[in-house]
């Protein structure tokens, strides 16, 4: 909300610099986000009088104006349409910066020389207009800086304010805040009101249908008003606030509302049709038209204002058509009602539409500042449109909305807010804001109707912090609360996770499990989704329910970006829709990929990333968590290639799936490489892992090392014939591991050799050499015998 | 001084000069200093001629030996000369093998960041589920029926009446129900808008949460505690600006401002001129919440607060797209490692 600092000062007597007060309300809750001169673009910009306007030869859009400017004449080039001798108009003289950083100079147009320019009110920063010239009060002094005709040495504050609090969406609602901040009082603007002795119900009554949406309903009859234009200083504070004027029957209205926060809107009482206001919900599929032309088919979700027949206006949101005041309006109704918020919320969704009404209905106007707004404005219009206030209020409040009384314990305050403030004090606050406080002891609070958002203790509490100042709280430096801190187990496996893999050269990856809902059937189409029931975009539709999803995406982006070469993890969860308030599953995943190559370097030379990368990483952290030996199972999935596809077996407990991906799957995501992936389900895992292992003594005796290479069908496994050495080598084999693989020309087609080292060592003493020669000799044979391994010579 | 120490101090002089000599060219000027005709060690040899028999014994001796090592240790200086200029052609300057290490993504390593200062003030992590329930993410905090963060405008919502919490706060919520205080808790996460996605917002981001409940915590303590995290986390000289705002949970509630990290204050493009950097929330946990999960509001108070994870980060590094924590582009990452 846009205000005019000096409005502010009017209303406090406050005279704090406008930085120092847009801090200070800042710091007590209502933001002043933004400052700005009102006149920064009225430098060099004075007042002149259209003395002569002449065609311009050859040119039909331009005019040759002459204006004076007090001391000189001058002759400028003007292109507006409603330029006419007469006027008082801003000009804009040689060096002058206009909004959007316009610089006049001198220029020749025509061969005419100008060094001036008549204003719009865009191009003063005054407003968003620019159909044509500024044309300024007929009593303008002409010679005078602009800024000091318009009274414009002003500032444009900008505040943000919080949602809950309706109060501050007026010029006495900030006035208020500032007043008891400064420790003096808001001068509200008076009412002097001289009625006729023509009473207003004699012209209007008021029945109100749905007391729920329309609490209190006022009216106020006023005649024989003369429409026309506002006095400057209405306009003025409008179009600092960024409100338009209309005219005077409008502005006032609107004025009104700016100041008291509370919506007003006028009738042509000619055009309202009856003599009577009838407060209603619409009828299902009833049409309306809002003044601003527009054709609603309403549902009875909107409360409808009615002259007993047909609708006058969209209660709290916006008037209607057919009773608009125009030029030729005499008679007003003016309305000042207060509307239930959630009913306007929902009526103002239901026409989708937000006006500066509904906005304030919406967060909660107050019921019982009506007499006040409602005399305001028809004193206003006594005063500015000559008319005739007919009398007394009209006034429909069936059942009164009554101050709330809240007991505020002085001790209780400071003991939540740590500070040591006097009884005295937090009176002197709340009765600044105009709370009416009593008692002792106990603080009996009566929290005003303005202020819907104060309901309990708490609430007086904050208003008491943020008055005397957050800063006047100290920070506290002792540490409380409870000593134990544990480290949950879970987090310390993700961040060993973490630094074992990217130690092992793995990037890690973040994804937020959004995704495309047709990709993720086309991965696992018997898979249930969680869908999402208003997606920000269609590829966005489900939350993911394999982390293999998101990680074929985020290949294919780095893809697409020439990053060829992955090495890629994340640690995220996959989501399953549940059927009940427990079932509902989200798990945690571990997802591993590579693609493309090695890194290249001056000494190794690059080669293709392949499955046992994933088989490493994942005995890397099998080691290190005590999860034992997992065991690959070859498993059909349909988004790996059918050769390459297994399921890793922890025990006899499958904890997830590695493989190659299908290449066919992998072109839907646009990844023409291979790609190898694992995906983890890291819960089960969780729970089997513990870093704890038995220390084992370090050997006594020496160890016996022996190579082997035996050549065997090509089929035979790597690990089995590990797992049989081991078998046939007893506890002597302490180790056993492959050193070499090799097939080609010197073995046969569809064999291959196989190097294995084992290490002989016994716990309780020195090996002899025949001993070692009997274990690797029954070692052979078993190989021999179990896959017809031939003994390669050495 | 005899010339015995005489021979000690010119052979102590030449290493000296032979250790701190910078090419072959200055080792032969040496070489001539000490070894030449008219050089140093010469000298002594030619002065024995006037000594004793038993000093000349000793004496030559000494210089003779001193000669030799010197000698010695000046061809053996000149071979390391040119043995590393051109004999052998070591290259110390190609890269040096090293295995490539991965990169922990930025925003774990900012929430790792935040979460250790907290562990250390005594909180301890707690989860919870990404998929909540109207009543952890709303009613538990105290939000009201119609308020507008629980309209289709900002919230996703999911099948099987769910929706995808719009902060970490629901944890605190579900640990209140759990446990009895005194309870303090971090609760770090992902978070979701209905917000379509530029450059400047996304349809996700990560938030650190935390709170705490017990006798007699007070705002003052709220303050104390984010005055320590934020000297933690962005620098000792950092000042804090608390301002009243409004959060449904908390009551009072505060955004806190800090002063900009990167102008120290003066006023720069990242803070636009103001010198501050909004970074955080928090407050007073709302007696109602406790309430709601019937935790006694009048012996028991707390705190609470909420920072975000990618905000931060882009104010450090100066990220100027939101988009980039989500890519997943190892150029970015890997910036990081
Ligand atoms: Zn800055």
């Amino acid at each position: 909300m846009d205000l005019s600092y000096k409005w502010l000062k009017e209303l406090t007597g406050v005279d704090w610099p406008v930085e120092e007060m847009g801090e200070r309300l800042t710091l007590s809750g209502t933001a002043c986000e933004y400052i700005r001169a009102a006149d920064a673009h009225m430098d060099r910009v004075v007042v002149g009088e259209v003395t002569d306007v002449q065609p311009v030869e050859g040119a039909s859009k331009i005019k040759l104006a002459t204006v004076n400017l007090g001391k000189t004449k001058m002759d400028v080039i003007c292109g507006a349409p409603n330029v006419d001798v007469g006027q008082t108009v801003p000009v804009a003289l040689e060096g002058a910066r206009l909004a959007g950083d316009m610089v006049i100079k001198k220029v020749k147009i025509r061969g005419i020389e100008s060094s001036a320019m008549i204003c719009s009110e865009r191009e003063l920063g005054i407003s968003d207009d620019h159909s044509g010239i500024m044309v300024l009060e007929d009593d303008a002094r002409v010679g005078v800086p602009l800024a000091e005709q318009l009274d414009y040495n002003d500032y444009i504050m900008t505040f943000e304010l919080t949602p809950n609090r309706a109060d501050s969406m007026s010029a006495i609602g900030i006035a208020r805040d500032l007043a008891a901040l400064a420790s003096t009082k808001v001068i509200k603007p008076a009412t002097d009101l001289k009625e006729s002795s023509q009473k207003a119900d004699s012209k209007i009554k008021v029945r109100i249908e749905d007391p729920v949406g329309c609490p209190r309903y006022a009216a106020r009859i006023i005649r024989n008003v003369k429409i026309g234009p506002s006095p400057w200083w209405m306009k003025k504070k409008l179009l600092m606030s960024g409100v338009r004027p209309i005219s005077n029957i409008v502005d006032i209205t609107n004025l009104v509302m700016l100041e008291t926060g509370h919506p007003l809107h006028a009738f042509d009482l000619e055009r309202f049709g009856s003599d009577e206001v009838v407060v209603r919900r619409a009828a299902d599929k009833e049409k309306f038209v809002t003044l601003d032309g527009a054709e609603h088919t309403l549902s009875s979700q909107v409360l409808l204002i009615t002259n007993g027949k047909t609708g006058v206006a969209a209660g709290g949101i916006m008037g209607g058509l057919d009773s608009e005041v125009e030029s030729s309006t005499t008679d007003i109704l003016l309305e000042a009602a207060y509307f239930d918020p959630v009913v306007i919320r929902r009526g103002r969704k239901e026409l989708g539409m937000v006006t500066e009404s509904s906005m304030r209905f919406e967060k909660g106007a107050d019921p019982n500042g009506i007499p006040y707004a409602i005399n305001r404005a028809a004193s206003l219009m006594q005063q500015l449109c000559g008319g005739e206030v007919l009398a007394g209020i009209v006034d429909c409040y069936p059942e009164e909305i009554k101050p709330k009384q809240i007991s505020l314990r002085p001790a209780r305050c400071n003991y939540v807010l740590g500070v040591h403030l006097s009884e005295e004090r937090m009176k002197e606050v709340l009765t600044g804001l105009e709370f009416r406080v009593s008692g002792k002891g106990t603080l009996e609070t009566e929290v005003p109707t303005f202020r819907p958002d104060i309901t309990r203790e708490i609430d007086l509490i904050e208003e008491i912090a943020r008055i005397d100042g957050y800063d006047k709280i100290p920070d506290a430096t002792a540490n409380i609360g409870p000593l134990f801190t544990p480290i949950h187990f879970e987090d310390k496996f993700r961040s060993d996770v973490r630094r074992l893999l990217t130690g092992c050269g793995f990037d890690e990856m973040v994804n937020h499990g959004l995704t495309d809902s047709h990709l993720a059937a086309l991965l696992n189409p018997d898979l249930s989704q969680v869908k999402i029931l208003n997606p920000v975009s269609a590829d966005l539709d489900i939350m993911r329910n394999t982390l293999v999803q998101t990680t074929l995406n985020v290949i294919s982006h780095n893809i697409a970006h020439r990053n060829v070469d992955l090495c890629l993890f994340e640690l995220g969860k996959a989501y399953q829709p549940g059927n009940g308030e427990d079932d509902w599953c989200e798990y945690q995943k571990l997802s591993l990929a590579v693609s493309g190559n090695t890194p290249h370097t001056w000494r190794d030379k690059p080669r293709s990333y392949d499955f046992s990368d994933l088989a490493g990483a994942l005995s890397l952290l099998g080691e290190h968590f005590g999860w034992g030996r997992l065991n690959f199972e070859p498993q059909s999935n349909r988004y790996f290639e059918r050769e390459i596809s297994f399921a890793i077996m922890c025990g006899n407990i499958m904890v997830g799936i590695v493989g190659k991906m299908n290449r066919k799957i992998a072109a839907e995501f646009e990844i023409k490489q291979d790609v190898y992936l694992a995906e983890l389900d890291l819960n089960p895992l969780i729970a089997i892992s513990g870093r704890l292992t038995e220390y084992q003594p370090l050997p006594v005796y020496p160890a016996a090392p022996r190579d082997l290479a035996v050549v065997v069908d090509d089929h035979v496994r790597a690990g089995e014939l590990v797992e049989t050495v081991k078998e046939a080598g007893g506890e002597m084999a302490e180790s056993v591991e492959i050193f070499d693989l090799y097939r080609g020309k010197q073995i046969a087609a569809g064999k291959k050799s196989v190097a294995i080292s084992i290490n002989y060592r016994s716990k309780t003493g020195n090996l002899t050499a025949a001993q070692v020669d009997e274990r690797q000799a029954a070692v052979v044979n078993k190989l021999k015998e179990k896959f017809k391994a031939q003994i390669r010579d050495k | 001084m005899s010339l015995l120490d005489e021979v000690t101090r010119i052979k102590q002089e030449a290493l000296e000069q032979i250790g701190k000599a910078d090419s072959a060219e200055r080792l032969a000027e040496i070489q001539v200093k000490y070894l030449g005709r008219k050089g140093a060690i010469t000298a002594v040899l030619k002065g024995l001629k006037d000594l004793s028999l038993d000093e000349k014994k000793t004496v030559g001796a000494a210089a003779n030996k001193t000669k030799a090592a010197l000698e010695q240790q000046i061809k053996d200086a000149i071979e390391a000369f040119s043995a590393a200029g051109e004999k052998t052609g070591f290259d110390p300057t190609l890269p040096g093998t090293r295995s490539r290490v991965g990169a922990i993504h930025i925003v774990n390593q900012v929430i790792d960041d935040i979460c250790q200062i907290f562990h250390g003030m005594g909180f301890t992590i707690a989860r919870g589920p990404d998929v909540e329930t109207d009543y952890y993410n709303f009613e538990a905090l105290n939000f009201a029926p119609d308020h507008p963060a629980r309209d289709m405008q900002d919230t996703m919502f999911v099948e099987g009446d769910r929706l995808l919490r719009t902060h970490t706060t629901p944890v605190q919520a579900r640990t209140l129900e759990k446990q009895q205080p005194p309870i303090k808790i971090i609760t770090p996460g992902l978070c979701f808008r209905n917000e379509a996605i530029s450059s400047r917002a996304h349809v996700a981001f990560h938030q650190v949460d935390g709170f705490l409940v017990d006798e007699g915590v007070t705002m003052a303590d709220l303050k104390g505690a984010l005055v320590a995290f934020c000297k933690a986390f962005f620098g000792e000289k950092l000042k804090l600006k608390f301002r009243p705002s409004f959060f449904p949970f908390t009551e009072p509630s505060a955004e806190v401002d800090i002063s900009c990290f990167l102008c120290n204050g003066k006023g720069c493009q990242v803070c636009k001129q103001s010198g501050w950097l909004e970074i955080l929330g928090c407050g007073m946990i709302h007696p109602n919440v406790l309430e709601k999960a019937e935790i006694d509001s009048e012996k028991y108070t707390g705190y609470a607060f909420g920072i975000g994870v990618e905000r931060p980060a882009m104010l450090k590094y100066r990220i100027n797209d939101i988009r980039l924590f989500f890519n997943n582009d190892i150029r970015f990452l890997r910036q990081f490692g």
